[in-house]
């Protein structure tokens, strides 16, 4: 059975994952994902702690992080969509309207 | 302080989370009468809601000086606290809604953009923000960072029909959305490393002799990041010229005060129950004489301090390459962040006090430029180039006077609230013995003089070229610039009972941790 250390090293590694796919893809629903990786990655780290301090709070926190994560989404998606009715496009680099 | 309570006493947390409540309910109420005016047209049912907007943030108001003022408490299970500093944050922020309320009324109307859940969501904005700087727990200041984000997300990206204002708002949530989850990754950290989330008990466990671990170090530095994200320090600033520039004027005034504020007041937060005198008052003795304030700050400080210096000269020196009048003040609030950061760095009493003085005094002068930016403006996007404001001074003298007056505050000239503000924060600095970068600052804000002073020179010394008409101003803005522009002069000319306020306020810190 895994230890306490492989499921964080799972995390970090997932949370990483979140952050490159972030500063490298330029799709902007591919960036959305990425967001939602590191938020799940945390939320797999939570509940390894969690778990290791047989403690009750990080599996609520995930609750919680489940909740927000999902209104971003809905947020989030609907500057997407009015965005991609202006510019048929959702390449973050053809969103250059506003610079310098 | 560390034992949960349990018990939920609802009249006890209407004393200490008041100010919420009253936000947090009459948002829902206004969606319902929202609902039941749609008989009416939209200008009608836009005014209805706007003024009740602006009633409520004065309830708000009165609820915060007159009640939660005097008490020092935690409720809700340890999670939201009611004390001196957070609730004069709060009442900045509420000011800055209300200012913001008033505003809108006008500014809506010259964009036929009037629709209740404007301000149903400028209602939640504040909310979230009172809710962060109250928060004692990194949990629940996540949540309310997300509801002041998610609100101020949709603010920004409110003219449909400007590919700018949506633009900006994507940017805006996709970065502010990486910042966050930067934040929640540092929470989990200090979770896992002290079993809590609360931050007394967090500090307690440090002073136990866990800030050496290098864990511990990382959650904090991304906990921090998550602060500087939304307080647009260099080199968190990326999305700040875009989004100040992309969203209705009026928002972006909001945002850069009351987002600002809440950033500025749950770091100082963190910073000084994590790290400060809690060591010394825990009531273990031998922590404060192993473990102090010095422990922790070698980590942050010259952190701190090069985010000061580079938010100083970036912001000042990007601003003057601007033609977007905006957009330049969407530097200069970068450079403003980094100055108000100089209180965080001297991270003693007078800095707090500093931090708060220059908070009003910023909420008051910038809330109050781009009030003339947007009626200057008429329809947004049509005149906000520099180029636009010559020679306005003599072809709407009110308008030149209100724009002059609210820039050389910022400028940081008597006598205005500008200049006291500044000199807070650098005496704060300086008594903390950092020369170097109070020098610096001062030189950073003669470049600063410069952009802003250029407009006035535009504006009086310069010929009209382009025919520039001005919208129609409507009666609440007025109220509002008035209120600004007095504010500024007062606060320029008599600061001593602003600074004593807030020097209550910060005191207020450490009653209560």
């Amino acid at each position: 059975m895994a230890g306490i250390n492989e499921y964080i090293i799972l995390a970090c590694i997932l949370f990483g994952l979140g952050v490159i796919g972030f500063l490298t893809r330029r799709n902007a629903l591919i960036l959305f994902m990425s967001v939602e990786l590191m938020l799940n990655s945390i939320n797999l780290m939570l509940v390894t702690f969690s778990a290791s301090r047989a403690d009750m709070g990080g599996q609520v926190m995930v609750l919680f992080i489940f909740a927000v994560a999902a209104a971003e989404v809905a947020v989030g998606l609907a500057i997407l969509i009015c965005l991609f009715k202006h510019m048929k496009s959702v390449d973050i680099n053809k969103f250059d309207l506003l610079k310098w | 302080m560390n034992e949960i309570n349990l018990s939920f006493d609802f009249y006890h947390l209407w004393e200490v989370c008041g100010g919420q409540l009253i936000l947090i309910v009459a948002g829902l109420l206004l969606m319902i009468i929202d609902m039941l005016l749609l008989d009416k047209d939209a200008e009608t049912r836009g005014k209805y809601i706007g003024w009740l907007t602006v009633f409520i943030f004065v309830a708000t108001l009165g609820h915060m000086v007159y009640r939660q003022w005097d008490i020092h408490d935690i409720v809700f299970m340890g999670v939201f606290s009611a004390d001196k500093f957070s609730v004069f944050i709060s009442i900045v922020m509420v000011f800055s809604g209300f200012l913001a309320a008033l505003m809108s009324m006008g500014y809506l109307r010259n964009n036929a953009l009037m629709k209740g859940e404007y301000y149903i969501l400028l209602i939640y904005a504040v909310a979230g923000a009172i809710g962060l700087v109250q928060s004692v727990d990194l949990l629940m200041m996540f949540i309310t960072l997300e509801v002041m984000s998610l609100a101020v997300y949709a603010l920004a990206a409110f003219i449909k029909e400007s590919p700018f204002s949506q633009e900006g708002a994507l940017k805006y949530f996709l970065l502010g959305s990486f910042g966050s989850a930067f934040f929640l990754f540092g929470v989990a950290l200090i979770y896992g490393l002290t079993g809590s989330v609360n931050i007394t008990s967090i500090a307690l466990a440090i002073s136990g002799g866990l800030y050496q671990s290098l864990p511990l170090l990382v959650g904090f530095a991304m906990i921090l990041v998550g602060f500087f994200f939304k307080m647009a320090m260099v080199p968190f600033h990326m999305w700040t010229p875009d989004v100040y520039e992309g969203a209705p004027s009026v928002v972006t005034g909001f945002m850069a005060t009351a987002v600002k504020a809440a950033a500025f007041g749950v770091c100082i937060k963190v910073l000084y129950v994590s790290f400060g005198p809690i060591l010394a008052n825990s009531g273990q003795p031998d922590f404060a004489s192993t473990v102090s304030l010095s422990a922790l700050a070698p980590y942050w400080k010259p952190v701190v301090w090069w985010l000061a210096l580079l938010s100083m000269f970036f912001g000042n020196l990007i601003a003057v390459s601007q033609t977007n009048i905006k957009r330049m003040l969407a530097y200069s609030s970068i450079a403003h962040a980094g100055y108000m950061s100089l209180g965080i760095l001297a991270a003693n009493g007078d800095g707090r006090m500093g931090v708060l003085f220059y908070l009003f005094a910023y909420t008051l002068m910038n809330i109050g430029a781009f009030g003339v930016v947007y009626i200057i403006d008429g329809k947004e996007r049509t005149a906000q180039n520099l180029e636009d404001y010559r020679g306005l001074g003599y072809k709407y003298p009110a308008l030149g006077f209100l724009m002059g007056l609210f820039l050389v505050a910022m400028a940081g000239l008597p006598p205005t609230a500008g200049f006291v503000a500044k000199f807070y924060v650098f005496y704060a600095a300086i008594k903390e013995g950092y020369f170097l970068l109070a020098a610096l600052g001062i030189l950073t804000s003669v470049i600063g003089a410069y952009y802003y002073l250029r407009v006035i020179y535009m504006m009086y010394m310069k010929e009209e070229i382009k025919e520039v008409v001005r919208g129609p101003v409507a009666a609440p803005t007025v109220i509002a610039l008035v209120i600004t522009a007095l504010g500024v002069l007062y606060l320029g000319i008599l600061p001593e009972k602003l600074a004593n306020i807030a020097n209550v306020a910060q005191q207020g810190l450490s009653v209560i941790f």
